[in-house]
């Protein structure tokens, strides 16, 4: 066959299809146990989701300390005995502390699952918070967060969000002395108060036994009854100081961190803005990725990006530059988000981002892992498949004008944040 | 169980399928037997600085990723001291524009001046990003060439010196291309959706006709015997010290390698490895610590490092390091803490199989080392390890003469 004769081979439009429903046992206590089964391999992904992530703290660190000694020694085990018997088991397992939410991930091997949905329950509910270990892990992340203060990347977004944010849990800087100000009184009562059946849900994907639904649902579903916290009603609110340069000396590179508040995913608009970023600088293919990168290779990478939050939302454009070419960098992305005030997205161009976007739409949902993170980014927000079916048809249909429009209500240059550390 | 089919194109592409049909998606990935290791010490760099003009474009379709995206296919790549390695994850429907774009920058890229003169930047920000502008950020350039003096892993993936990519030549790059990619330099590997026979028609039309190429020979020096331990001590400005330590190992092939990972394992995995119980937990002298193989295919690192408290000197560190490690190499380890790093393997490989685009790498890595059916073995391989086997191992590595340390010190002027 003569190479030259041969054409790129027809494509065909991805789509997500059907999209796998959770099923839902809400035990008697109210705790929902949401379930995806998924995955050839016999792993099983277990989340403990607690409203319980910043958005709770009085006092910052409370939230993310106490969510990483809970595996620092329970009512009936050391923090070594604890460890030991998860790293037997060949868990692999993450403590996180969001803005919003905190939890506990564990992923396991299915035979393993008596010993380890038990020792969850432990860990979970009845930690001890034991003075020894939290002195130890407060100088651990002491050190870290020395190390990250080195981190022109870090200035950077730390002041972003305390910019956006203001003195809201979102927006908090970590200071040294709120190391030395954490009590294990402190983390008792955030425990007490956000570690509850009435604050919790349960998310398994992957290979799953009836058994195991079983254990679940006789692990917590004789928990009593407990208080629902409050809702938190405090808002975020912006500082007016928009251009801030941190300066770092020695720095090599400099940290350039643009955006502002935006909608949430609630919003009817949200689809709409996601693509609008993808185009920006949302994809390998981007403006700003093919400007900044692959035109005047000013920076390694550069991504822009919408997030979601329970109280409000935010658009981020960030990099890393070559310090010489920071105010530049700056120049061009302005530029890029006035061409696209301005000018139609070309038809190609268009077709690129929908068939990308489309593929992606795909992968998220491509086994239990990308279920699970799925299920969670909607459930989060009181929204279901449903978004991801509305979010599917605008990328199908989305048009020109429209993207025009979004970027004037959207990308408002006078409302950007512009941070530089470097 | 990753069950698969393996074939060879009469111009030697060897080509490895395996079906999984849980997802509706395809992994391809094509890995090219070269590496940093194959550089000339004049011109280090130039391996990972080809993988980014692997992007730039072909004399046929001068964008590769407007085609992949127009798929809904997503890709990447990374060069290692090995390997360069491609790969796509795409909707099963249109897998055949990936064979496409593959088959088509195996032909041949655009050698445009313009584009190496644009990935010379983007590469050396790369650098200063990843290495020069993070707090220890060079350790690891530092230690390669402590450990090494022959071999070019003492260089960096990345480069020894940013002065190498920018003195690269389009010349230079045009007979790295055609020395090293190459069907018969290559392994390709195709999972998930789709039939062993769909890939061998797609392979056999779209790589049938890349024709095969005289390749560089491989003669690399061979590392002496390190006979005496090596220190080098720097001053950085950091919050606080660290300290970098390596010990040569046996190549990837040999049937220390799996003891050895699970050494390591032993050391550090989890937070119920041995570093981390006695020397942050107990003795409190490091905010974080862990040990590791390089896993390169010739011999390569067995590499411990760990960040410091303040105030403490990365020599006593040191010190309590070989402690702990004596106590690997003159005591028995509890058979439940070598069953324990046995059960995470499984794990992490059982984990590991859940994704197209690690079993597909996989396949091609194993393909590589000679024996792809081994990628189902290794739990077994790994289960073989017994108390005996940890000492004497233990022993024959953790020399102290076969050691090379870095003393990373804080300069204390950023400190709290």
């Amino acid at each position: 066959m003569n190479r030259k004769d041969l054409k790129g081979p027809v494509i065909k439009q991805a789509s997500p299809g059907i999209i796998p429903e959770a099923r839902c046992i809400k035990l008697k206590n109210n705790i929902p146990i949401f379930i995806i089964e998924a995955g050839s391999e016999k792993v099983i992904r277990l989340e403990f989701i607690f409203d319980a992530g910043h958005l709770r703290e009085d006092k910052p660190l409370v939230a993310s300390v106490t969510n990483l000694m809970l595996t620092e020694g329970s009512a009936y085990h050391s923090s070594s005995f604890i460890n030991k018997t998860l790293d037997w088991h060949g868990a692999f397992y993450n403590q996180y502390t969001e803005r919003d939410r905190a939890g506990f991930t564990i992923c396991f091997l299915e035979r393993h699952f008596e010993k380890l949905v038990k020792l969850s329950r432990e860990i979970l509910l009845n930690p001890a918070f034991p003075e020894k270990e939290l002195s130890i892990l407060l100088k651990k992340r002491y050190q870290h967060f020395l190390i990250n203060r080195e981190k022109v990347q870090n200035l950077a977004l730390e002041k972003f969000f305390n910019s956006i944010f203001g003195n809201h849990p979102y927006g908090i800087m970590i200071r040294p002395e709120d190391f030395r100000n954490i009590k294990t009184d402190d983390l008792k009562d955030f425990h007490s108060k956000y570690y509850v059946p009435c604050n919790m849900a349960i998310l398994v994907t992957g290979s799953i036994p009836e058994a195991m639904i079983d254990l679940l649902e006789s692990s917590f579903g004789d928990l009593p009854v407990s208080v629902v916290p409050q809702k938190i009603n405090k808002s975020p609110r912006s500082r007016s100081r928009k251009y801030i340069s941190i300066v770092k000396k020695n720095a090599i590179q400099a940290a350039v961190v643009i955006g502002s508040p935006t909608i949430n995913k609630c919003h009817a608009d949200y689809p709409g803005l996601k693509i609008l970023n993808a185009i920006l600088g949302g994809y390998f293919g981007s403006r700003l990725m093919k400007n900044i990168r692959e035109e005047k290779g000013y920076t390694y990478g550069i991504t822009s990006s919408v997030t979601s939050l329970k109280m409000s939302g935010y658009k981020i454009i960030s990099a890393e530059v070559n310090k010489k070419y920071a105010q530049a960098t700056i120049d061009e992305i302005f530029k890029e988000i006035r061409t696209l005030q301005k000018k139609p997205v070309g038809k190609e161009e268009l077709k690129i981002v929908k068939n990308y976007m489309l593929g992606e739409m795909v992968r998220m949902f491509d086994g239990m892992f990308a279920l699970a993170y799925s299920f969670r980014s909607v459930w989060d927000f009181d929204l279901d498949n449903s978004y991801f079916y509305r979010f599917t048809e605008k990328i199908k249909s989305i048009k020109a004008e429209e993207i025009i429009s979004l970027a004037d209500t959207y990308y408002n240059i006078d409302d950007l944040y512009v941070i530089t550390a470097g | 169980m990753i069950e698969f089919t393996k074939f060879r194109l009469d111009n030697g592409l060897r080509v490895l399928v395996h079906e999984d049909r849980s997802t509706p998606l395809v992994a391809m990935n094509i890995l090219y037997d070269v590496g940093s290791r194959d550089e000339d010490p004049q011109s280090t760099g130039l391996a990972h600085l080809f993988e980014h003009l692997m992007f730039s474009g072909t004399p046929r379709i001068p964008e590769y990723d407007k085609h992949l995206e127009l798929a809904g296919g997503e890709n990447n790549a990374f060069t290692n001291s090995d390997i360069t390695n491609y790969y796509i994850s795409i909707p099963a429907q249109n897998i055949e524009t990936g064979f496409w774009l593959e088959s088509d920058r195996m032909q041949s890229i655009d050698f445009s001046e313009r584009n190496l003169e644009v990935q010379k930047k983007v590469v050396t920000e790369e650098y200063n990003q990843r290495y020069l502008n993070q707090p220890y950020g060079d350790a690891m350039l530092l230690l390669r060439p402590l450990a090494y003096t022959m071999h070019p892993y003492k260089w960096p993936v990345i480069g020894s010196d940013i002065a190498h990519i920018e003195k690269t030549t389009i010349n230079e790059i045009k007979r790295f291309f055609f020395s090293h990619y190459a069907p018969n330099n290559a392994i390709l590997s195709v999972t998930g959706n789709i039939s062993t026979d769909k890939v061998f028609k797609l392979a056999e039309k779209w790589f049938g006709s890349v024709k095969k190429r005289q390749l560089k020979q491989r003669d690399l020096p061979v590392e002496p015997l390190q006979i005496h331990k090596r220190i080098l001590q720097v001053e950085r400005e950091v919050p606080s010290s660290a300290i970098y330590m390596a010990w040569h190992m046996c190549r990837r092939n040999d049937p220390d390698f799996m003891t050895l990972d699970l050494i390591t394992d032993l050391l550090s995995e989890g937070e119920s490895g041995r570093l981390y119980t006695k020397l942050i937990k107990k003795e409190k002298l490091f905010s974080e610590i862990s040990a590791y193989l390089t896993s390169d295919i010739d011999p390569g690192l067995i590499i411990l490092h760990g960040k410091l408290m303040n105030g403490i000197a990365p020599e006593h560190a040191g010190e309590r390091i070989n402690e702990v490690i004596n106590e690997l190499t003159n005591k028995y380890a509890p058979a439940s803490e070598i069953e324990k790093v046995k059960n995470k393997f499984e794990a992490s490989a059982a984990i590991g199989n859940l994704n197209i685009l690690n079993k597909a790498f996989n396949l091609a890595y194993f393909e590589l080392l000679g024996n792809p059916g081994l990628v189902n073995k290794q739990v077994e391989l790994y289960r073989k390890t017994n108390r005996d086997s940890v000492i004497e191992i233990s022993q024959k590595y953790f020399r102290e003469s076969n050691c090379s340390t870095i003393y990373y010190k804080s300069s204390g002027r950023n400190r709290q």
